[in-house]
């Protein structure tokens, strides 16, 4: 099981990178808890994810070969 | 007939008034419209704890920002009666006083038009996954936060 992460705006700041993977999680919520584990400044930020572009609300089954992007809030415009 | 095409919103720094310029006078072909409206978001040089705003670095996640871009544009087709929209985003360094939004909404007539601007700035602005980094004159920086 392995998924592509993304990181986007400061929470690349704290990664120092904007493409890391992580292995053997199968949902978003072990997810988070396993980058919290491996970066925990992230911990201090609300960011959202999205799953293959979609975002999600609530804890979400994850697939072989997902993209979860980790977004802090928008600041376009 | 209505122009609703998949398009490329991001362009390589600022939107130039040239550019603008051009946009409006290749819309004198299509007669039927009767109203444009347009909104562009400029580069303000705010004042964050004694240092002065020079520039604003724009980064995306590209391809779900194009993706949301579209279901924007698909959203308020499907709402108000319009003959044209395009919308246009700056990536990269934008300095203060240049251009980093423009959009551009044409109907039949005005109030369609001034509604769907609005509507469509405040979409962009809350939808898109697009990030601003605030740069002082010394090149340190903050993120932007939007009101």
């Amino acid at each position: 099981m392995k998924i592509n992460i993304l990181v986007f705006g400061q929470l690349y700041d704290i990664t120092k990178v904007s493409q890391l993977t992580i292995y053997e999680v199968n949902n978003t919520e072990q997810l988070t808890r396993k980058l919290i584990e491996q970066f925990p400044e992230l911990s201090k930020f609300k960011f959202s994810i999205a799953v293959n572009k979609k975002i999600v609300q609530q804890n979400t089954i994850l697939n072989n070969e997902d993209t979860v992007a980790l977004l802090p809030a928008f600041s376009g415009g | 007939m209505i122009d609703k095409k998949k398009r490329t919103v991001f362009k390589e720094g600022a939107i130039t008034p040239s550019f603008i310029a051009d946009s409006i006078a290749a819309h004198s072909r299509k007669n039927n419209i009767g109203a444009h409206d347009i909104f562009l978001g400029q580069v303000r040089n705010d004042l964050i704890d004694n240092k002065t705003v020079v520039a604003i670095e724009y980064t995306a996640y590209q391809e779900m920002a194009e993706q949301k871009f579209y279901e924007i544009r698909e959203a308020v087709f499907a709402k108000y009666n319009l003959v044209c929209l395009h919308i246009y985003h700056s990536i990269g360094v934008v300095k203060t006083g240049e251009i980093c939004l423009f959009v551009f909404v044409s109907s039949v007539h005005r109030k369609e038009a001034f509604d769907a601007c609005r509507e469509i700035v405040e979409q962009v602005k809350l939808l898109v996954p697009i990030w601003g980094k605030e740069i002082f004159e010394d090149e340190s920086s903050v993120w932007k936060e939007n009101k």
